[in-house]
């Protein structure tokens, strides 16, 4: 499972389930084994491989990744064999295969992460509601990025415009742990080869291969789960909230 | 003045800010030339004053400069280069706060070494493979006396979840599961961090085990693609499976354990429940290796089924699209994420890990259907607590159990039922350290509600 969504304003949380290509809603509040809410699954659901997710809350949409470069826009509401409202796909969308993804319901993004050649990734920002084969109105990425890599799902800052990336790092174990890894803090408005705003917990700090990143905003806080640390880290971090 | 000069801090700083106004100056009076530069790491203490001409971010991107000599070519670039830095804020080194892990091994599996008095475990937390002494006595409440452990990025061990040892010679075989698409071998006599003796590429999401010693085959089951995959016993490398079980009438769902009966030619596989198909797409197939199952680039949309758990068993040759022989499902099963398996062919016993029940659970292995077990170990005596491996010790009559939410190995003669206390336990912690139960965490969520992190593992 390589994605949760927490959704404050209506206090349920929601995750992929990959082998069964179903997308799970649970009360925020369950415990236990207790059965999901909401079950969104079946043919017009065009589900594959569900691994990445995220909610939009406000505009009550759920955005789905597939493995075939694809993504699926659902009601937040659906249950059963739903069709998606949306769908962005097509050559011009760049996007690849399954990548993670954040919606920003403020200023109104869609963040995907997209392959760009071997070691390189990009993240693309399109507007939210963009379907369809249309093109990114912006491309993060390239050599002074230093994005080698996602390592798992990014959060966003909507009230500050930043991308929250976790970013594995090269290096002979890169399958298993790098002293380059970090998260990458960049904004909403960059475009093209730029370098992160911010770089926390490495390189050479003590993240080793970060993946999922989730804000505490009240407390200013930023959570990051590390694979290699089998750990989550908080980082008290006010200067980006 | 001397004494500023050499305080590099300021020096560069100075040095720099007179390159650029040099440099301007010179592209103003020559002709425009693209200038390409290259990032440098960011360097101490190199700062410029931000409202300085020509160093803002746009005219550091498309900057042109006529004829420059190669010192203020390079004078220049390092300015750019510093104020590229600058844009990056450093926290690299800033420590967490606070840190959820856990600092003692979560055992996953564990198999005996008849041959040699050892028990082997697998560990998901700090993936390492520990070796005790098979009659180690722990004193109570504190951790197990170890006899080595193999462990260390060189070993590419990481969240192992199947476990076969070689009964001729002690060989290793320890199963990375998702993160790490390789099943490593480890000579008996490996010790720290070493490169396994042996290593083989893998389909994504290997889980279970088991050998065929009399055919030299050997089985892994595929999370993943709901499949077996059987291999030569020695393959290595990249050699590609001898067969594999895959398909919609194969009842393969989330496959987790595997146990061989070599006396009836059966194979018993565990299923958490979760399913979906998978058809050739060739248009989808992104490096495919030779011989491998079919995979998600495979998976029909909206074809997705989460049943629940099972046990399928199969004709240990079976291949394709093969269906089970019999399946063991239902409620009175009890089963709940049916996890390790083992097998007792004398008794006809079968073993089962169940992960979500806190329980192990011994089935007669021809039941069919929902059948209730016949033996249930489970109950705060026996300190059965998330278990996900099973191993029977048929030389010493015990039963194992790999428990990944105590920090314990505990064993049990092997026709314990009920709440029975362990006959020996190996920990790998004081009796009352916490256990996170963290195991591969990718995402998170914050509820801001509860002021909870949310933490699939």
């Amino acid at each position: 499972m390589h994605g949760i969504a927490y959704d404050p304003i209506h206090d349920e949380f929601t995750v992929p389930q990959q082998f069964g290509q179903a997308i799970l809603t649970y009360r925020g509040g369950a415990n236990g084994e207790e059965a999901p809410i909401r079950v969104l699954q079946g043919p017009h659901s065009q589900l594959d491989a569900p691994e990445h997710l995220d909610v939009d809350s406000v505009h009550n949409e759920i955005f789905v990744p597939t493995r075939d470069g694809a993504v699926l826009v659902f009601p937040r509401e659906g249950r059963g064999d739903v069709a998606p409202i949306r769908v962005l796909r097509g050559p011009d969308t760049m996007l690849g295969g399954d990548a993670p993804l954040a919606v920003d319901p403020v200023n109104n993004l869609l963040i995907v992460g997209g392959t760009a050649g071997r070691g390189q990734t990009r993240l693309l920002i399109f507007n939210r509601t963009d379907s369809g084969n249309v093109k990114p109105k912006a491309v993060i990425g390239g050599p002074k990025s230093q994005l080698y890599a996602f390592g798992g799902p990014f959060a966003v800052l909507p009230s500050k415009g930043e991308i929250l990336v976790s970013v594995r790092g090269p290096g002979p174990y890169a399958e298993l742990s790098s002293e380059e890894a970090c998260v990458g803090v960049w904004s909403i408005h960059d475009n093209g080869d730029v370098r992160p705003k911010w770089t926390i917990g490495g390189p050479h700090g003590v993240l080793r291969m970060p993946r999922g990143i989730a804000l505490d905003v009240k407390n200013r806080n930023m959570l990051v789960s590390d694979k290699r640390l089998n750990a989550v880290l908080t980082f008290h971090f006010p200067e980006i909230f | 003045m001397r004494g500023l000069i050499a305080n590099r801090r300021v020096a560069i700083p100075l040095a720099i800010c007179l390159a650029l106004w040099l440099g301007l100056t010179a592209d103003l009076r020559r002709g425009p030339r693209l200038v390409s530069y290259d990032a440098l790491p960011p360097e101490d203490g190199a700062e410029c004053d931000p409202s300085s001409p020509g160093i803002s971010p746009a005219a550091g991107l498309s900057l042109v400069a006529g004829e420059l000599p190669l010192r203020d070519l390079l004078l220049r670039d390092r300015l750019l280069q510093a104020r590229v830095a600058a844009e990056t804020q450093d926290a690299s080194q800033r420590k967490p706060e606070r840190m959820i892990r856990d600092p003692y091994a979560a055992y996953s599996a564990v198999a005996v070494d008849a041959a040699h008095d050892e028990v082997v475990l697998t560990d998901e937390n700090l993936f390492n493979i520990w070796i005790y002494d098979r009659g180690a006595k722990t004193p109570p409440n504190e951790r197990t006396e170890l006899k080595r452990i193999i462990g260390g990025l060189n070993t590419k061990i990481e969240f192992q979840c199947g476990l076969y040892i070689d009964p001729a010679n002690g060989d290793i075989y320890a199963v990375n599961n998702d993160t790490i698409d390789t099943l490593v071998i480890f000579s008996r006599k490996a010790i720290g961090d070493v490169a396994p003796d042996r290593e083989l590429h893998t389909p994504h999401g290997t889980f279970g085990i088991a050998v065929d010693e009399e055919k030299q085959e050997l089985f892994l089951t595929v999370q993943h693609d709901n499949a077996v995959v059987v291999y030569k016993k020695s393959a290595k490398g990249t050699e590609a499976p001898i067969r594999v079980v895959q398909g919609d009438d194969t009842g393969l769902a989330d496959p987790h354990g595997m146990a061989l009966d070599t006396k009836r030619s059966l194979l018993y596989v565990t299923n958490h429940g979760s399913s979906h198909q998978v058809r050739a797409r060739e248009s989808r197939r992104r490096g495919a290796a030779p011989g491998f199952p079919l995979d998600r680039d495979d998976a029909v949309p909206g074809s997705g089924k989460i049943g629940p758990p099972s046990i399928t068993v199969y004709a240990k040759d079976a291949q394709g699209n093969a269906r089970p022989l019999r399946t063991i499902q239902g409620p009175k099963t009890q089963m709940n994420w049916p996890t390790g398996i083992a097998i007792d062919e004398d008794r006809n016993e079968i073993y089962v890990a169940n992960d979500g029940g806190n329980s192990v659970l011994v089935f007669d292995a021809s039941a069919e259907g929902d059948v209730a077990p016949i033996r249930v170990v489970k109950g705060p005596a026996s300190l059965v607590s998330n278990p996900t491996g099973v191993f029977l010790d048929k030389k010493n009559n015990e039963l194992w159990v790999a428990n990944f939410g105590n920090h314990t190995s505990a064993v049990y003669r092997a026709d314990a039922n009920g709440d029975v206390a362990p006959l020996r336990v190996i920990r790998s912690a004081p009796a009352d350290q916490p256990v996170p139960g963290l195991g591969n965490p990718h995402p998170l969520a914050y509820d801001s509600k509860r002021e909870q992190v949310l933490v699939p593992n």
